[in-house]
Parts: structure tokens; sequence; C-alpha cells
């Protein structure tokens, strides 16, 4: 396995108290495989790519859990390794194209440099030219034009400062990639276009993807397999199809029927009625319990583990809903 | 950049008439003048006394005389001193500019290089024990009463530990019998300064072009060094050496004193920026591509700050230039602040509008200066 | 419910909304403990100033009960005309009669420090304020009417940054005589029209694009309305934050042409330092003995210059957390 994550907690320390923002998370992940994390904004999809790559604010405390990495010898413990251990496996083991991919450049440096910079920070021997030869393969790969590679991202449009970025992440062959909402500024076709682009490059290099959005149409797009996150927590996770055709957690149920189909058009999350709950003072049971309409007093009191109910199709709930059973949500 | 550049010198020279003007004017306006004070003089006989009025232009209304500067002022002549008479205004800029720029030029360069070092460090720790350290010790330098300072610094190294001399420029005892002026020497100094800055600024050029950092350490280091036992020798093979050795330690307390007063400037808008830079994205992504903290903190995030800081230091030039009056007043130092202070005791009107448009001049050539760093800093910046 | 609301005045929502920002505010500045440092000073002051006129009578009732004559004829405590006869050579040190020493003069330091601190603060304040009004309707008016208006005063702010201050009161106060009033309306005025029009222009600028401002407007809302209810308002805290950080400045700069002698001010703390140089106490290796002359002034100036720093600061990361200048 390339990326096993085991019982991952991370909470931000506030002044009201703990924000529990990553509460037990497992996942698995294969090479070549890509997996989709789809939840509220908030929910805390952000903070498990900050807490696997170690990219905490100071307010961050990690609790507890494990991040076994693979990088062809053997799996290591990332959680474990000091920080200049931990260096080695940033963008050459585990890359990101981030949340906000257009801030993602740094303004006084030229594209190139910045991308050449990580390749020889990772690798110290390859000469300047090398790396240049490098970085000018990639920006034909996310579809740039070579000679730009001397701008400043200010010279660059925002599709463009995209696909930098994509360049980037893509520049220490990396075994994942981790996009975070990476399309989420753009506009709707540039969007579409440069998702496309993405999932060929990670078919074409064979490498393990994890993309994170709050929007199920872009993950249904490129993930095999997508987790449905909410309030901290994995609800649950399955390959694509079974989450679209079989889906067993009632928010899941909920998602899917928000959003009749994939070609249909675009409905927002927030069709099921009530709000997540505050990560600061989670619901004792199951967080989902205040919006569920299976809820009973178990779901109130004692929190649903989270199992494999068939292979590779996880589960946390009480009382899953079977198929062909219909779940009525009302406004409370 | 050039269309930028001619429509900005125009500005800075309409700028610069209005100024001189107004200045002019200002001290017209001035109660009384020099010659009333000197022409009081009962051994001075009334021929010589319309002579003297003649010769100083008083004789002629107001605006034929504003006329008549604007003009010379053109061709940068600032007219006669009084109290020097008859040594042109711009004689004693020019002698007593090495000095102040010396003054300024050092305790700028010093603090700015304290205030970014510190800024930085201070903003990527912080909330720790030394950022509060700093902030709060940066703050009370930032607001202290500088005579305060200077006084105190006369008293702990001048009189507590004897190691530095009190004030003034020499000391009048060893250069009773020497051939050879201190202004002479001094500028023999300055050159020497500027030669190893010169130096420093190639060796720095050139040590990036090196691979590992130790060779860069060492070919700074060696040729730092060499310089400097070079320059020794010299001074010490022309037989001069204590002669300088007289003027340097009378330097030390005046720069050190501005500096230390002035470095909390750069310092505060240093730490600022940083702690806005910090949150940017491109930070997180410095940081997630692998790069040193080291590296993360300099090369992203300080390199950020830098054009702030630029602006910081064109608009607190005229709070260094306030303060660099009070430190050459504090320390005897015959500078073109100590000059002003004399000049408006006697009331040299010429020595005084030649001062302030001096300074006036020297702030709006600062502010060209920036804008086209500005452009070398931040290449969103195209004129 | 809807009623409820109506029925209560407008005033007093205001100042609900008005109380709560309060609170919000002070929770934020409570953590900072500079900030709270500085304020803590600036009450000491405060206070410092206040107890002044209990001084010389407490001193006498403690110290000088044994010589009521004395007391009566040489008045010890007055911080101008004071005299202490009993003590053979003026500047003495400190002493119980005198905690601070006295001055060549043989006055009281402690009574001179105390005379001048609410001198100090009417001074900074004054000035601060001053700077801060001109500041704000200008920074507000170029906001909102542009052209040739913005143009003036930009150009006016560019020259008046020209001068150097201190060079420039220099000059003034060879025909202006600057008492305290007339000194802190002259610094009031030179950084009013200085660099803060800048940035309380481009604060109001943010707020010019404002919808509500458009709104306002289109109800037919005079121009002079605008500007006073709907812009400055929305730039206050600015401003205020600005005012804090002004006080420093104007105290400084008193202080230092006091102590340069080019002032009229009979008493403050610049003066009491310049009464120690122009006696010759801060010369060569004397300087140190005579360490109350100069030291506990200065200290007091620098301390009362810093707590307006560090409250402005502490006010700045509330109020505005990315416009930083001194
Ligand atoms: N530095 C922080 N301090 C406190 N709370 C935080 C911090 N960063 C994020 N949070 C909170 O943690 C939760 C998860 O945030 P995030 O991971 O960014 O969510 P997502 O990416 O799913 O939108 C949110 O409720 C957010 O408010
Ligand atoms: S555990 Fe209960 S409340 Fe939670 S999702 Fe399942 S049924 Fe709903
Ligand atoms: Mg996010």
């Amino acid at each position: 396995m390339l990326l096993s994550v085991r019982d991952l907690r991370m909470h931000y320390k506030t002044k009201m108290g703990y924000v529990k923002a990553v509460d037990g998370i497992n996942f698995d992940l294969d090479s070549g495989e890509s997996l989709g994390i789809v939840g509220e904004s908030g929910c805390g999809k952000t903070s498990i790519s900050m807490t696997i790559l170690r990219l905490l604010p100071d307010n961050a405390e990690f609790k507890s859990g494990s991040v076994f990495f693979d990088m062809g010898n053997g799996p290591v413990d990332l959680v474990k390794l000091d920080e200049s251990q931990m260096r080695e496996y940033r963008w050459r083991g585990i890359s990101m194209i981030f949340q906000a991919a257009m801030n993602s450049l740094n303004p006084v440096y030229r594209v190139g440099d910045q991308i050449i910079e990580a390749i020889q920070n990772h690798f110290p021997q390859v000469p300047v030219d090398k790396a240049r030869e490098k970085v000018a393969e990639l920006f034909e790969l996310v579809g740039l034009d070579p000679s730009r590679m001397d701008q400043y991202p200010h010279q660059y449009s925002g599709g463009m400062k995209q696909r930098a970025v994509i360049a980037m992440a893509l520049a220490c062959d990396p075994r994942v990639i981790i996009a975070d909402e990476p399309t989420t500024a753009l506009d709707v076709i540039v969007q579409d276009r440069i998702l496309k682009e993405i999932r060929k490059i990670q078919k074409k290099l064979n490498m393990a993807m994890i993309y994170i959005s709050h929007d199920i149409a872009v993950i249904a797009e490129v993930s095999d397999k997508i987790a449905v996150m909410y309030a901290g927590k994995f609800a649950e996770l399955a390959d694509s199809v079974t989450i679209f055709k079989k889906p067993m957690h009632p928010y899941t149920y909920g998602l899917m029927h928000a959003f009749p189909s994939t070609v249909g058009e675009k409905t927002d999350l927030v069709t099921i009625p009530g709000e997540p709950p505050n990560l600061l003072n989670p619901p004792k049971g199951c967080r989902f319990a205040p919006r569920c309409p299976k809820a009973d007093e178990l779901c109130m009191n004692e929190e649903p583990r989270y199992i494999e109910v068939e292979k590779g199709h996880f589960v946390a709930c009480h009382h899953p809903v079977k198929s062909g059973e219909v779940v009525q949500f009302y406004e409370q | 950049m050039l269309r930028f550049l001619s429509k900005r010198v125009v500005q800075i020279v309409i700028l610069l008439f209005i100024y001189v003007t107004i200045v002019f004017w200002l001290m017209e306006a001035l109660p009384g003048s020099f010659l009333d004070k000197y022409l009081m003089n009962p051994k001075i006989t009334p021929e010589i006394r319309e002579n003297l009025k003649r010769q100083f232009g008083f004789d002629k209304p107001v605006l034929t005389r504003y006329l008549y500067y604007m003009k010379n002022f053109l061709v940068l002549d600032l007219g006669v001193s009084f109290s020097y008479f008859p040594k042109k205004v711009t004689s004693i800029i020019f002698e007593r500019l090495p000095r102040t720029v010396f003054l300024f030029v050092t305790s700028t360069l010093v603090s700015y290089a304290f205030g970014y070092t510190l800024g930085k460090r201070s903003a990527w720790r912080r909330g720790k024990v030394i950022d509060q350290v700093t902030t709060f010790t940066g703050i009370v330098f930032w607001t202290i009463f500088l005579p305060l300072l200077a006084i105190f610094n006369i008293w702990l190294f001048g009189v507590i530990l004897g190691i530095l001399p009190l004030n003034q420029f020499i000391d009048p005892n060893l250069w009773r019998n020497v051939s050879f002026s201190a202004q002479d020497l001094f500028l023999k100094l300055l050159l020497n300064a500027f030669i190893f800055l010169i130096v420093f600024l190639t060796i720095m050029i050139i040590s990036r072009r090196l691979k590992t950092i130790n060779a860069k350490r060492i070919l700074l280091y060696v040729s730092l060094i060499g310089t400097i036992i070079i320059s020794i020798s010299i001074w010490i093979l022309s037989g001069r050496a204590i002669y300088a050795w007289d003027i340097i330690k009378h330097m030390v307390l005046p720069v050190f004193t501005l500096t230390l007063y002035s470095f909390a400037g750069s310092m505060l808008v240093m730490r600022d920026t940083m702690l806005d830079v910090i949150r940017e994205d491109y930070i997180t992504t410095a940081k997630a591509k692998g790069l040193p903290d080291k590296v993360v903190r300099d090369k992203h995030a300080a390199r950020n700050a830098l054009l702030p800081l630029m602006t910081n230091f064109v608009i607190s030039l005229g709070f260094t230039i306030s303060g660099g009056i009070i430190t050459e007043t504090m320390f005897s130092w015959p500078g073109l602040g100590r000059a002003y202070l004399e000049a408006l005791s006697q009331q040299d009107t010429p020595l005084l509008i030649g001062l302030l448009v001096f300074t006036g001049v020297f702030v709006l050539i600062a502010h060209l200066v920036a804008d086209i760093l500005y452009a070398f800093l931040d290449p969103r910046i195209r004129y | 419910m809807v009623e409820a609301i109506i029925k209560e005045p407008l005033w007093k929502i205001r100042l609900k909304l008005w109380a709560r920002s309060f609170k919000t505010g002070w929770e934020l500045f409570r953590e900072k403990k500079l900030a709270l440092f500085g304020l803590s000073v600036i009450i000491f002051f405060a206070i410092f100033g206040l107890v002044y006129p209990l001084y010389p009578s407490i001193m006498r009732a403690v110290f000088w009960k044994d010589d009521p004559f004395g007391y009566q004829t040489f008045a010890p405590y007055d911080p101008i005309i004071g005299f202490d006869p009993h003590i053979m050579n003026h500047p003495s040190p400190p002493s119980l009669r005198h905690p601070l020493g006295t001055d060549p003069l043989g006055r009281d330091i402690l009574s001179m420090i105390m005379y001048s601190t609410p001198r100090e603060f009417i001074l900074g304040i004054t000035a601060a304020l001053i700077t801060v009004v001109i500041g704000t309707i200008i920074g507000a008016s170029c906001a909102y009417y542009g052209g040739v208006i913005d143009t003036f005063f930009m150009r006016l702010a560019d020259i008046v940054m020209l001068f150097p201050s201190l060079a420039l009161l220099m000059v003034l106060s060879a025909f202006i005589d600057l008492t305290l009033f007339r000194l802190a309306l002259i610094i009031g005025m030179l950084s009013g029209f200085g660099s803060i029009t800048l940035v309380l222009k481009a604060q109001a600028l943010t707020i010019k694009v404002r919808p509500f401002i458009e709104a306002a407007k289109s109800t037919g809302a005079s121009d002079a309305y605008i500007i006073f209810r709907h812009i400055i308002p929305n730039i206050l805290p600015l401003s205020f934050l600005y005012m804090m950080l002004n006080v420093t400045g104007a105290i400084f700069t008193e202080a230092t042409l006091s102590f340069l002698g080019l002032a009229n001010i009979r008493m403050s703390w610049g003066v009491i330092i310049q009464m120690a140089e122009s006696s010759g106490y801060l010369m060569g290796a004397s300087i140190g003995t005579y360490w109350w002359l100069w030291l506990p002034a200065g200290a007091c100036i620098t301390l009362l210059c810093s707590a307006f720093y560090f409250l402005g600061r502490g006010l700045e990361e509330i109020v505005n957390p990315r416009l930083r200048k001194r």
C-alpha cells in the first residue's frame, strides 16, 4: 500500500476549546489510484492534507494516528519523522496543488525558477540546465508554452497559473499528489478542461491522487474511490460507482439525492436541511444525528464505528440505508 | 520606465521650486536679520555699512532678491554665508557634508541591516519570548528621548567605561602639530570605507555563483579579512594610523547612538510586513516543497517584505534628519545638523536657506531612487 | 418582535452596537500585553499628574513639621520659583525632602516633573487631535471628491513631507513665540497636512466604493452629509489609532525643542533637561554625578512616548492589521 492513514486525529486549539477538525480518519491509497474526498466546506478536508504533510499552523495539536507512506523501501510512519526527515518526503513523496493556486506562486520570482527550486532542493546534483529542460517538459505536459517559464506570475492568467502550479506539483515525480479544490477559483469551462488534463496526466504517469472538493460533480469526474466527509470524520468510503448507486450512509444518500445524476444540473450540497455541527462541540453520538431522519436513541448516544461492510466499502452508521430503501429528508 | 522617470523628474523639479520658494519667503519673514545685529557694531563706519548692505544685496527689494536667488539656485549657487563671510554656502555645505553623510549612511545601513534581520526573526517566531523581547526593546528605543540616549551613552562609554572620547570630531591635543588637515584624513577614511563596501558587494555577487555554503563563507571571510588587513597596514605604513584611529574613535558613539535610536523603525515594519507575508499561500507552498525553514523565511518571506521596508525608508527620512540634527548637537559633531543650529542662532539666513534647500533636494533624490528600486524589487511594478 | 425593535430609539441601538463592538475590541485588546502595559503607564502618569497638588502638602506634613517658617517663605516645592534654603549647594542629590534632588536653582525636581505631566498630556493630545481632525476631514474629502481637491491636498502633503519637521519648527521658533498651545497647534497642523492624509484617504477610498454610499447618494443626501455621516465614522477607528501614534511624536518634538531652548515653555520635561545642559551639568565627567538632573525627566519622556506607541500598536492590530506606518 502506498499510503495508509490510520486513526488520524488533529485538533485546533482555540480560545473556546478544541476544534475537532480531523477526528479519526482511516483510508488506504494505492499507486495509480485516485481518491476523492467530498464534504461541506469547513468539515476538515484541508486539515487532513495539512496533517498528512505536517504543514500545520501553530495552534494545531496533533493528537494521534499514523500516516504510513511507502517510497519503495517499506512503509514509514511520517508522523514519527523529525522535521528534516519529513522535508525529504514533502513534494518528492507527496506534493500538493493548493486550494488557492492563484496565490501559490511567489510574485517576486520567475515561475520557472520556482519549479527549479523544488527540483534542486530534492536533487541537488541536477544542474540548472537539466532542471530547465525538465521544467520545459512539464510545461508541455500541462499545456503551457515553455517559453513562458521566465515570466513572472503576474504575467499569467488564472488558468495559466493553475497549470503552472500543476507543473510544479509534478516537478519531483511525486508518488502522491493532493489536489485541494484545485479548480474552485476558476470559471467553469477552464475548470473542466483542467480537471480532464489532471486526470489524463495522472493516468499517464500512473500516480496516486487525492482530490479534495466540496463539489461532488468535480469529485465524480476524477476519482476511483470517494470518501464522504462529515464534521471531521469519514461517513462513508467506497468506489465511485458504489457511492452513487448504493450509498449506505444517510448523509451520502442525501447528497446523491440532492444531486440527481452526474449529468443533471448542479445543485449545492446544502439541500439537506439543517447545519453541519460546530466542530468545537460536536454531538455526542453520531455527528449527523441532528440532521438524520433515521436517527434514534442509539444514534444520539453512541458513535457509530467506521466498519467495512463489504470489501472496500466503509460506513459509519448504526442504521445503514438498505438498497431500495427510501429516506425522506424533512425541513426541520 | 523612461517615460515614468521623466514624468517623475518634472514633478520633482516643480515640487522643488515650490519648496525653495516657501523656504525663501519663510526666512524672509524672520524678524531681525544678521545684518542688523552685525551693523550694530559701532566700529563699522557708515560707508562700510552701506557697502556691506550692497554686498549682501540688502539694498534691493525682496522680490528682486528672490528672483536673483532662484536664478542662482538654477546654477547651484546658494549665495554667500553671513557668519562665515565671504565663504560660499555651497562650500560650507560640501565641507561638512562628508561627516554628515558618513553618520547618516553608516547608521542607516547598520540599523536597516539590524532591523531587517531582527524583524524577520521576530515575525517568524511570533509570540515567542524573543519576539516579545525584541518588540519591546525596539519600541522603547524607537520612542526614547534621543538626547537622553546620547547623554546615557556618553556617560556609559565615555565616563564609566572610559573607552570612548566624549564628543567632538577630533582630539585637539593630538592634532596640534600636524601638517595635514583632519578633513583630508577623514575623506581618505571615507574612501577606504567605500572601497570596502565595493569589495563586499563584489564578493556577494561572486559568491552567488558558488555552489556550497562553505565555499561562500570562506570566500566572504577571506576577502573581507584580507581587505581589512590591507587597509590597516596601509594606514600604519603611512604613519597616520593614530590620527585615523582618533577620528574613528570619535565616530563610534554618534553612529552607535543614532543606530540604536533608529533600528527599531525598520525592525517593526519588517516584523509587521513579515506577519502579513507569512499568511500568504506561497509560503505554505514553499514549505510544502520541502524547503528548509531558513530558505522559506529568507528567500520567500523576507524578500517579499523588502518593498514596504523601502517605503518606510523614504517616509522616515524626515525623521532620520531630525535625529541627525539632535545627534550632531549632542556630540558636537561638526556636520550639517550642527551647522543648521549654528546658522539659526547666528541668523545666518543664506546658510539656513541653503541647508533646508539642500535637504529638500536630498529627500527628493531619495524618492526618485526609491521609485527606481521599487521596479527592481517587485516585478509587478513596471512603469 | 418587529415593533419592539422599531420602538427602541435609534440612539439606543447605536449605543448598543457601539458597546458590543467596544466589548469585542476590548477582548482582543486584553491579549496584547504590550498594549496593556502602555495603557497602564498612561494611566499611571495621568494619576501622577493629577495628584501633583497634594505633593507639597504631603511633604510639609511629613518632613517640614519642624520648620513651618522656611516652608512658607521659600515655597520649596514650587516648580518655577521654588527654593530650599536649608541646602547649601544646589543641585543637591535626592534626599528625604527632595526625593529626586534639586536643580541648580534649588527647585525640587519631582515637583517639576509632576507639575509638567498634565501639560505633556495636554500638548500631546491637543496636537494629535488637531492632526487627526485635519487628516480625517481632508482624507475623506479627497477620497470622496477626487479631482482638483484631491490633487491639491496630495501635492500639499508632498511639500509638507519635504520639510524635516524638527528643522522647520526650529526656524519657526525664531519668529513665533512657541507657547505650549501654539506649539501643539503647529505640530498638529504640520503632521495633519502630511502623510496622515495619504493613509486616511486610502482607507476612505475603500469605503467610498461600498454600496451604502451609492444608496445615500440616490436618496439625495448632500455631500457633506455623506462625508460626515457615512465616510468619516468608518475611518474613525483608524484615525483614533493614528492619534495615539501622533501623541508620541508631539511629546517628543516638544521635549526636543524645549531641550534645545527653542520653545517658550516655562516648565516641561524637556526644559528640566535643558536646565541641566545650559548650566553645564551635562558636560564631561560630571554627567553621572548629577544624574537626577536628566535621568528622571528623560525617563518620563521616554516612558510616556513609548506608552502611547504601545497603545497605538495594540489598537492597530485590532483596527487594521494591514496598514502600517510610523
Ligand atoms: N488554524 C485554525 N485554527 C482554528 N480552527 C481552524 C484553523 N484552521 C481551520 N480551522 C477550522 O477547522 C475546520 C476545518 O477547516 P478546513 O480543514 O479548512 O475545512 P475544509 O477544507 O473542509 O473547508 C473549520 O471549521 C475551520 O474553521
Ligand atoms: S448513525 Fe444514526 S444518526 Fe448517524 S447517520 Fe446513521 S442513522 Fe443517521
Ligand atoms: Mg479547504
